[in-house]
């Protein structure tokens, strides 16, 4: 509905591809146009035609307050904060939506420019509640702030006795999100992320005059997968957080710069603490990953980390697992992995675990002489397998989704695997004129698609010519692959990379645009997989079941579906944070950190190592996973050379060393290699594509940590209840 | 720059001692007077000790501060001796404050990874 | 429920004098919006105005639907909302919430984008309105002109008081700002008719006609001495035949 449908109209009947090659090469052949110098506070700035005065204003550090306004919304210009002097004009003008003319002087600290603030704040805040020391926003408030800032020093409101000030009643929008709407200044930021974003067109203004109102006019929750986005970009106390509320003062908090690891992503987050406890999870802005934007459930899900927590190591006696101490069950564990005979011991990681852990794992085994570790996700050993990098990590990294014109998604739904990529690519369907296709089953991603089917074959249709979207993806300029790593776990999963492979190496002879642009991306839904195929984690749990192994070690897996019925002989050694799926059928249980408990590097599904902090100790007798490796491992006898975290970062750089070269991304190009290497054999299974996230309530619950979050049962339960609302 | 130095200690006042006799023969009557004394330390204060391990415990201390060689940290020492003894024999000290001498005060942290582990300390 | 309470307040506060001294001093801790012309701006669903009643335009607004569309270009269908929305009101009388989201369906577009602009337009009537909607002017010139008169002669001869509809369904009676025929005033609106010059009979006349399912009165001035918004009674300025050429002109040009 953003889309500018007439273009979107005419590409529709053919000349669009034509419409956006002229768009990309236009802007190229064109000669940057001429900068233009204007004055901001008498400082001169030169700027391109077109910058509005705010943004000028900014490139010298002169900051103009401002609410409606948000660089990465459409600009509204309703607050009328920005309000700033221009000289030789009458009014002030609102700086966040005039574009810069030739020689205009800005004046943003003249007296009629603070009087207009002052106004404008005045008007604000003759509706605005006094409810401050009972408001959450308390603190981090752009109101608070900009009134001690901007503000008059004194009240003209002496009507003390008026009970006039505007009210409005509260919305109920979900479990996430508290309303105060009162305190609503109406600055339609949150309309606009919900429309322009989350692509959930459900909030808007209703009424008019002093009676206007934000809200969703029907009774229905904003439920997306963004939603809570819209807290951080509430400029007053409206829009705050529901599972935070009345928690904590942001003075109060202590602020750890972390890595989210509930999806592939790597967004970067802080965790705000208080007395050991992890409050909340807010975004932190990497412009090449989530910009600023955050999933609800890596926001959300931090309730987890307080609940089903594993405290002490446990032991199975009598058939049930006991609290023992350290000792003893490491004991246990080196005694079972001692006895077993190195063919028969296999490992199985799941989707939280963290290089360090992996290395040390990988190391274990490997010195007890086996080479029998898997990951949760299977991925194909035909072929390259996992030598070539290029074949499992998102090549054209996520920022690279935006240049792209044409996008394939095969078996994934973006939007719920990786809340981060989907608003990219929302972003470039809106704003760019990116057509995008998809392979799998019909899902909402918010925006519209081309639904190419649902079966694997259409890979081979698309790579022989003989599929009707192909005359779209011939005439690609820069064209885009995306598959879904759940897809690879499938009995043709080999086949599904092989043929992918091809039609990426087939669409990259075509490629006309930027440079080093890569076709083939790979899109992971855990966090730890990336980082486990680099250190070579090449088994698969089909083998592992068919081995029939003495002893099994878990780090973390409990989404593998690993039964006890299948290993009903095998000692099962647990390691990881939760009581989840592994803990249950486990022999001994370590308890181990969880990612905002420990100090750990994840690699990301572009291939970019990045590091959690430590915000919080780990809970009761808990350790870092990579330590009760490195513990084990000297009960068994066979010490891993690592006594600290640093040497343990040592020992990845010896295997990987781009893991520990953190916010950077090694490119990998191998793919023609790749493709010499993929075996033609084989066949598609004949069942569709399917997906695990299909709609929105089987995205809030995917790992252990989100399976113990309240706040995360809530959301589901609100997502099936507003279904049922409107059968 | 070497000779200034020298000249420059030479010239330090004393504390009490002029010489390394001297503060020998110091040190020698303090430890004279703590051992003389202890027996009624033992008796007044009624710690769970005998005399010999007082005494054993008194050699230990005194041993303690066997490498110190400047004079006037002799003396400082020896003062402070004193002031202890003193304190001591007026008994301005508790029971639990004399027992402090035979106490480690603090438990050894570990330094080995696995008992850091097993520990708990990082 | 603050609406509710506020009222009941303000109504105590007519009652009772002395406890309206009392009551004066209370801070109110919440107020609502007047009802005025207009409701509240959120929906609630009710027995005739739920997102399930069904709503479909007839054949032959259907056909109108498309006519409407057509004078939109490709891209900008969005801005047949307003008259999509009216050819609804009118089909129906009023606009329940159905119909809004048959407008967003028409026009592709997410159903807030159609309560946004429903709600903002007083003249959507998003609650059902009698067969009559009498919208009586109360801004200053027909007050001045003794709009308060008309408006009592209306509430009493319809039998249905301000904001309300009658027992009948045949009328609701709603007070508003200016309709834009000050010249006219005091005057009001039934449905799309002006009723102006009014005087209490006139008015009580009009209603009365409509009650009775007579044929509805003439719109328009309701006196005899005028056809339009021309002066009452004579020309008072430009009463002469405007000068010819040369009108004014020194005489040695």
């Amino acid at each position: 509905m953003l889309r500018l449908p007439l273009i979107r109209a005419a590409g529709l009947s053919g000349c669009r591809l034509g419409a956006t090659g002229l768009h990309t090469t236009a802007s190229k052949l064109q000669a940057p146009p001429e900068q233009i110098e204007v004055f901001i506070d008498d400082i001169p700035v030169l700027v391109d035609p077109g910058t509005t005065v705010l943004q000028a204003a900014a490139k010298i550090g002169v900051e103009i307050p401002r609410f409606c306004y948000h660089e990465r919304l459409a600009v509204a210009g309703n607050c009328r904060m920005c309000l700033v002097e221009i000289e030789k004009q009458i009014k002030p003008v609102a700086a966040c939506a005039m574009p810069v003319m030739k020689g205009w002087r800005v004046k943003t600290n003249s007296d009629l420019t603070r009087k207009a603030r002052e106004g404008v704040m005045e008007f604000l805040l003759v509706n605005h509640p006094l409810d401050c020391p009972i408001c959450d926003q308390g603190g981090e408030c752009d109101l608070q702030d900009q009134s001690m800032a901007f503000g008059n020093d004194r009240s003209r409101f002496v009507d003390i006795n008026f009970s006039g000030k505007r009210a409005v009643e509260d919305k109920d929008v979900g479990p996430l999100i508290k309303t105060v709407m009162t305190r609503c200044i109406h600055c339609t930021r949150c309309i606009r992320f919900a429309s322009e974003v989350a692509g959930v067109d459900d909030l808007g203004t209703t009424g008019r005059g002093s009676d206007m109102q934000v809200g969703t006019y029907v009774e229905k929750m904003f439920l997306s997968e963004l939603s809570g986005n819209v807290i951080d970009l509430c400029p007053v106390g409206a829009l705050t957080s529901k599972p935070y509320a009345f928690v904590a003062r942001p003075w109060e908090t202590r602020r750890t710069d972390s890595i989210d690891v509930l999806d592939a992503v790597g967004s970067n987050i802080v965790v705000s603490t208080r007395s050991g406890e992890v409050l909340r999870v807010l975004p932190r802005l990497n412009e090449e990953i989530n910009e600023e934007w955050l999933s609800d459930k890596s926001r959300f899900a931090c309730d987890g980390l307080k609940r089903q927590r594993l405290l002490t190591p446990m032991m199975k006696v009598d058939s049930k697992l006991q609290p023992v101490e350290w000792e003893d069950a490491l004991v246990a564990a080196s005694r079972a992995l001692q006895q077993a005979p190195a063919t028969k011991i296999a490992a199985v990681t799941g989707k939280l675990a963290d290089a360090e852990a992996l290395i040390s794992l990988k190391d274990l085994f490997n010195k007890l002489g086996s080479e029998t570790l898997a990951t949760e996700q299977p991925f194909p050993k035909d072929g390259a397998g996992i030598d070539l990098r290029s074949s499992y990590i998102m090549n054209n990294k996520i920022a690279g989704i935006e240049e792209a014109d044409v996008v394939v998604l095969i078996g994934t739904n973006p939007r719920f695997e990786a809340p981060l990529v989907n608003t990219r690519l929302r972003k470039s369907y809106l704003h760019r004129e990116q057509t995008i296709a998809l392979i799998g089953p019909e899902v909402d991603l918010t925006y519209e698609y081309e639904h190419l089917g649902d079966s694997a074959e259409v890979i081979s249709q698309l790579k022989n010519g003989t599929h009707p979207f192909c005359a779209t993806l011939k005439n690609a300029k820069a064209p885009l692959i995306i598959l879904g790593a759940e897809q690879l776990g499938r009995s043709d999963g080999s086949k599904i990379l092989a043929e992918t492979q091809a039609l990426a190496a087939s669409l990259g002879k075509t490629v006309q645009a930027p440079e080093n642009w890569k076709v083939l991306n790979v899109l992971h839904s855990n966090a730890s997989q990336v980082a486990a195929l680099d250190l070579g984690y090449g088994s698969s749990l089909a083998e592992i079941k068919a081995q029939n192994p003495q002893v099994l070690f878990l780090l973390g897996a409990d989404d593998a579906d690993i039964k006890r019925e299948d290993f009903p002989n095998t000692f099962i050694i647990y390691l990881g944070s939760h009581g989840d799926q592994g803990a249950c059928i486990a022999d001994v249980v370590l308890p181990g950190a969880a990612y905002t408990e420990k100090n750990a590097s994840y690699v990301n599904t572009e291939g970019r190592a990045q590091q959690t902090g430590t915000a919080v100790n780990p809970p009761g007798m808990a350790r870092p996973d990579w330590k009760i490796i490195r513990a084990l491992s000297e009960f068994i006898g066979v010490r891993l050379p690592y006594d600290t975290i640093h040497d343990v970062r040592g020992r990845l750089e010896q295997v990987a060393p781009h893991l520990v070269r953190y916010g950077d991304i090694e490119p990998a190009n191998y793919f023609a290699q790749a493709l010499e290497l993929a075996k033609k054999t084989g066949s598609f299974a004949s069942d569709p594509l399917e997906l695990k996230q299909k709609t929105l309530d089987e995205f809030f619950m995917t790992d252990v940590v989100s399976r113990a979050s309240p706040t995360m049962a809530k959301c589901v339960q609100a997502v099936i209840k507003q279904r049922q609302a409107q059968l | 720059m070497a000779s200034a130095v020298r000249t420059v200690r030479r010239q330090v006042r004393p504390i009490l001692s002029i010489d390394q006799p001297e503060a020998r023969s110091r040190v020698l009557n303090l430890y004279k007077a703590w051992y003389r004394q202890i027996p009624f330390i033992v008796q007044d204060y009624h710690i769970p000790k005998s005399v010999i391990q007082c005494r054993k415990k008194l050699r230990e201390e005194f041993l303690k501060n066997a490498h110190v060689r400047d004079i006037r940290a002799i003396d400082l020492l020896v003062i402070k001796g004193q002031m202890e003894l003193k304190e001591t024999v007026e008994i301005w000290k508790q029971k639990g404050t004399l027992m402090n001498y035979f106490k480690e005060t603090e438990e050894k942290k570990p330094t080995d990874f696995l008992s850091k582990f097993l520990s708990g300390h990082d | 429920m603050n609406l509710t309470s506020n009222r009941v307040i303000r109504v105590l506060l007519l009652k009772n004098c002395s406890l309206s001294k009392a009551l004066k001093n209370v801070r109110g801790v919440q107020s609502s919006a007047g009802r005025l012309s207009d409701h509240l701006f959120v929906h609630r669903d009710s027995e005739e105005n739920n997102p399930n009643t069904p709503f479909e335009f007839n054949e032959a607004n259907k056909k109108r639907v498309e006519a409407i569309l057509a004078i939109y270009p490709e891209g900008h269908k969005r801005g047949a909302m307003m008259p999509l929305l009216d050819l609804a009101q009118r089909q129906l009388g009023w606009l329940p919430i159905s119909a809004m989201h048959k407008v967003a369906e028409i026009l592709k577009l997410p159903n807030m984008r159609v309560y946004e602009v429903a709600t903002f337009y007083t003249m959507f009537n998003r609650q059902p309105v009698g067969k009559y909607h009498v919208q009586v002017c109360t801004c200053t010139p027909c007050w001045l002109r003794g709009s308060d008169e008309i408006l009592q002669a209306v509430t009493k001869a319809a039998n249905c008081a301000v904001g309300h509809t009658s027992a009948d369904k045949l009328f609701t009676v709603i007070e508003v700002e200016c309709l834009g025929a000050c010249a006219n005033a005091p005057m009001l609106q039934v449905n799309d008719d002006y009723y102006e010059d009014l005087t209490a009979e006139t008015t009580e006349k009009i209603i009365n006609a409509l009650k009775n399912g007579q044929d509805k009165p003439p719109p328009g001035p309701q006196v005899s001495s005028r056809f339009a918004a021309e002066p009452a009674g004579q020309l008072t300025t430009l009463t002469s035949p405007p000068p010819g050429p040369g009108f004014k002109i020194r005489s040695d040009l």
